[in-house]
């Protein structure tokens, strides 16, 4: 992970997450073709709802592709969608699973 | 671009807008998908033996998508001269590109199952409703309507269209699913751009969403109208055809219009 680009990323938690250091993530790429090279690794195709998700990932409620981050997603986290143009600010749930949430 | 070594999420908002509808971004993004097929089909893909009535109900739903394709071609080839900037003059012209490219693995697709006029073929079994959405989105575009227009094309068609396709891909003859598979990949950068087009003007312009609704009432009907017809073809279920329309509705409660 590329410490520039860690300290660029936006939002912080807004809870008790803050004091744990987060976890990170080498990506590999896993066949998801439809954006540039370089940009591959960092999505993937969603298996449906049995899909169980990583602490680095969430699905993009626009076009149900996996986003992935190379380090632990935590609330107020913004994650962009590159095979929709979507902007997103993760949320929590009410069940506690991470999710995303458009911004327009 | 994103800087080698660096994570795509740490693009600024508006670097990530620029960076996506470009040319660069779209030629990039479908070489990974397409670069490797003839007219959407894969080489080593088979042809799977039909039955007449299957290859007849195919054709059928292939002369649909055709009319969908084709309205979706001339109308955003039309939008170009009214989009409000050039982010979204750039993007509408890939859009222009894959909607080209989707008629014409279609007509190809029909052509391998015999069908010698294809577009003689369309007319015949094109369906009233889809016609008449078809004029109405034009009538939107040649009123120089943006929103409006955005809204049926890019959210209601797309959005149809995309759940619709993947679908029938479940199902698909080998080849088909391979043509089907290909426009869905087109779809998510189509039904992206709307619904955040759209969610950035409301979000500006609130009184927008009124005139929406209106065009909304008024074309929900037809697609989905089209939709049962065409998965009425395919065989689904009547059960299993409200489905069809979850992600199109998801977007529009996203956007404000529950």
């Amino acid at each position: 992970m590329n410490g520039d680009a860690d300290s660029k990323l936006a939002g912080a938690a807004a809870d008790g997450e803050t004091s744990k250091p987060r976890q990170r993530f080498v990506l590999e790429e896993t066949g998801f073709d439809e954006v540039p090279e370089k940009y591959r690794k960092y999505y993937r195709k969603w298996k449906g709802p049995s899909d169980d998700l990583g602490p680095n990932e969430v699905l993009c409620p626009v076009c149900k592709v996996v986003i992935r981050s190379t380090r632990e997603l935590r609330p107020g986290d913004r994650v962009y969608c590159m095979a929709c143009f979507t902007r997103f600010t993760v949320t929590r749930s009410e069940l506690g699973a991470l999710e995303a949430t458009i911004e327009y | 671009m994103a800087e080698s070594g660096s994570d795509v999420h740490s693009l600024s908002p508006d670097r990530f807008l620029e960076e996506v509808h470009s040319f660069e971004f779209w030629f990039h993004a479908v070489e990974g998908y397409l670069s490797a097929t003839r007219f959407g089909r894969r080489p080593q893909t088979q042809e799977a033996p039909l039955s007449e009535s299957e290859r007849d109900r195919l054709i059928t739903v292939l002369c649909h998508y055709c009319v969908g394709e084709t309205a979706a071609l001339e109308a955003s080839s039309g939008l170009i001269a009214i989009a409000p900037n050039r982010l979204a003059k750039v993007f509408l012209a890939t859009q222009v590109v894959d909607e080209g490219r989707h008629l014409e693995v279609l007509l190809h697709r029909l052509q391998d199952l015999g069908v010698t006029e294809p577009e003689q073929e369309i007319e015949r079994r094109a369906t009233g409703s889809l016609l008449a959405f078809k004029r109405r989105l034009l009538e939107l575009v040649e009123g120089r309507d943006w929103e409006a227009a955005i809204f049926a094309q890019n959210v209601i068609l797309e959005s149809l269209e995309f759940t619709v396709f993947q679908a029938h891909a479940e199902t698909a003859d080998p080849v088909t699913r391979d043509v089907l598979q290909g426009i869905v990949k087109d779809e998510r950068r189509h039904i992206g751009f709307g619904e955040n087009e759209l969610g950035r003007r409301l979000k500006v312009s609130p009184h927008v969403r009124a005139r929406l609704a209106a065009v909304r009432h008024e074309l929900d009907p037809l697609v989905l109208a089209s939709c049962d017809e065409t998965m009425a073809q395919l065989g689904t279920p009547p059960a299993e055809r409200p489905e069809i329309g979850r992600s199109y509705l998801a977007a529009v409660h996203r956007l404000g219009f529950a």
